[in-house]
């Protein structure tokens, strides 16, 4: 899927009232990078150090969620405020899905990005977000073409393919991006006629399925997110498709975060220069120790979070 | 002059696919009009040996501060500043990559950042506030009018993206080394200085800067709703050119509008046959 994004993205059809080439615009500028997840200002500043495209403001990475159980919310608006102080690049953080008085808070305080996600426990079974009319731009995960169309519907900027996150195995992440990937290049192949049908089965708008099968593409910046640990994780999701890559747990649990960060960044860029990928992998030290996906119970998977 | 010309665009991090499909689609207009086929080459620049092979460069926009650590990590600092102040071949800088060609910044994450240098400007990064803070604004961009291909159109405005987008705040007077004012202030970073090789280039590289667009104070209030008046005194400078340095606060890469591009690629063909040695 290494089809080029047009230009004309949110500045045609969704260009309205709520400034989509604006939003969509900002993850643009974030393609080619690294969205790091970080729980204080120090960690954002070591992100920042290593070259991050943006910092996840959260109280616990996916894996700390993982292994403390409970209900997982919103961050404290202090916590993400002293992050935002800390560092120059963009802050984005998260809310619960459906939780739209969270997204009103963090929209409030100011941050550049809002991530509906499942890493959070869900606060409403049916619905998401509507996202159009915020003026931040929102981030939201996706295990199909139907679900990243029926996100970008409501209002989304900007997709990440889910993983599964705070295990630090790939593939899950790997497996979504497939599933994406074939999707679309049936739809591509497809009438008008026959894409109204897939629409109806993949339960997604068929305007934004005919753009694209058309586009061979999603129609926005699309990342993977969830279980890459390593910077030849970080490559193989970007010779796969993607336009950039989050890292959760992987950097914060892993032996040296600060030389696997700035490895990861440089494995971003470098994705299809396999001995610059062998320079970047020396003495990294540990990494995180992780959790072997087919080894997990279904109802312990985040990734199936999302409607 | 060779058959072809090869235009990089830095594809460290950020949006550099998008000015290669307006630098294709800028290219077609000019052969429509100059119609002497023309040549053009538009590759990704990530090592030394692919930013040797380009006659001209622009920087994309992206995150000023990821793209500068990056580019040190790949080694490719360097080697962009003998590309833009050494052998000073033409070069275009959009949001970040304005920041990045500045002579001094301010307002960079906490222990500065690296500059390469060749506009002789002070740029206030994030200038308009974070994302919430992003707006469209129609403007009008005269300079526009010097081109062959796009003059009859020169007149439309121009649909500006601005996403936490830096302006130049002040004009620095054209020195020979470092701007060491800039220097003396706290929280401002500058660029290194780098002689310019008079071998290569002979002529009118010592130009002061030149301001080509700015953005009247309330156009961000407007939001694209109309057509703002560069004709308004004041308003933030939003693009300005030194030589054969370019940079925009505003991202022509996110419209499907290739005016700038054609300007710029004109000039480039024009610079490119003046030079010794291309």
């Amino acid at each position: 899927m290494a089809t080029e994004l047009p230009t004309s993205n949110g500045n045609g059809a969704h260009d309205g009232e709520s400034n989509f080439a604006v939003k969509a615009g900002l993850a643009r500028m974030l393609k080619g990078g690294v969205i790091m997840d970080v729980v204080n200002a120090e960690q954002a500043r070591i992100a920042e150090e290593a070259g991050a495209s943006a910092v996840m403001a959260l109280e616990r990475v996916p894996a700390d969620i993982r292994a403390n159980g409970g209900v997982a919310r919103m961050s404290d608006p202090q916590m993400i405020k002293e992050i935002m102080e800390a560092v120059t690049i963009p802050v984005m953080a998260k809310a619960r899905i459906g939780h739209f008085v969270e997204c009103q808070i963090l929209e409030a305080i100011g941050v550049d990005y809002i991530d509906e996600s499942e890493v959070l426990t869900p606060a409403d079974h049916i619905h998401h977000v509507e996202k159009h009319p915020f003026k931040v731009p929102f981030v939201c995960g996706c295990r199909n073409l139907g679900e990243a169309l029926r996100r970008i519907s409501e209002g989304a900027a900007m997709i990440r393919t889910k993983g599964e996150a705070g295990t630090g195995d790939v593939v899950e992440a790997v497996k979504h991006m497939r599933t994406v990937n074939s999707e679309i290049a049936k739809a591509a192949n497809l009438s008008d006629m026959e894409l109204r049908v897939l629409a109806k089965d993949i339960q997604a708008p068929y305007e934004l399925l005919k753009e694209t099968a058309r586009l061979k593409r999603l129609p926005v910046v699309n990342f993977a997110a969830g279980g890459v640990a390593t910077p030849a994780d970080a490559a193989l999701m970007m010779q796969l498709g993607c336009d950039g890559v989050f890292v959760g747990s992987g950097i914060f649990k892993s032996g040296d975060a600060r030389k696997r960060a700035k490895a990861i960044v440089q494995a971003v860029t470098h994705y299809n220069d396999p001995l610059k990928l062998a320079e970047v992998s020396e003495n990294l030290g540990e990494a995180m120790v992780g959790i072997n996906c087919a080894s997990m119970k279904e109802e312990d998977k985040y990734a199936k979070r999302g409607w | 002059m060779s058959a072809q010309t090869i235009v990089g665009v830095l594809a460290l991090q950020g949006a550099f696919s998008e000015h290669i499909q307006l630098l294709r689609q800028a290219a077609l207009l000019i052969d429509q009009t100059h119609g002497n086929g023309l040549v053009w080459r538009f590759i990704e620049v990530r090592t030394e040996k692919e930013l040797d092979s380009c006659h001209a460069l622009i920087i994309p926009g992206g995150e000023s501060t990821t793209m500068s650590l990056v580019a040190v990590d790949s080694g490719l600092l360097e080697p962009l500043r003998q590309f833009v102040k050494v052998q000073r071949k033409p070069t275009w800088g959009t949001c970040a990559g304005l920041i990045l060609l500045a002579e001094s910044a301010n307002r960079t994450k906490r222990g500065g950042q690296e500059l390469i240098g060749g506009l002789d400007v002070r740029v206030n990064r994030n200038h308009f506030g974070r994302q919430t803070e992003s707006f469209q604004a129609e403007l009008d961009l005269p300079f526009l009018v010097s081109s062959h291909a796009v003059k009859n159109q020169a007149n439309k405005p121009f649909r500006t993206v601005f996403i936490r987008a830096p302006i130049v705040e002040k004009i620095l007077p054209h020195v020979v080394g470092i701007q060491d004012a800039e220097a003396e202030r706290t929280d401002t970073v500058i660029a290194p200085s780098r002689e310019i090789d008079t071998k290569l280039c002979r002529q009118g590289y010592d130009q002061e800067v030149e301001v080509l667009a700015r953005l009247p104070k309330d156009a961000a209030k407007k939001r694209g709703k109309e057509a703002v008046q560069l004709a308004e005194p004041g308003g933030d400078i939003v693009a300005v050119r030194q030589g054969n340095v370019f940079g925009t606060s505003f991202h022509p890469e996110l419209t499907q509008d290739s005016r700038i591009h054609v300007w710029w690629l004109e000039q480039v063909l024009e610079q490119s046959s003046q030079r010794t040695n291309r």
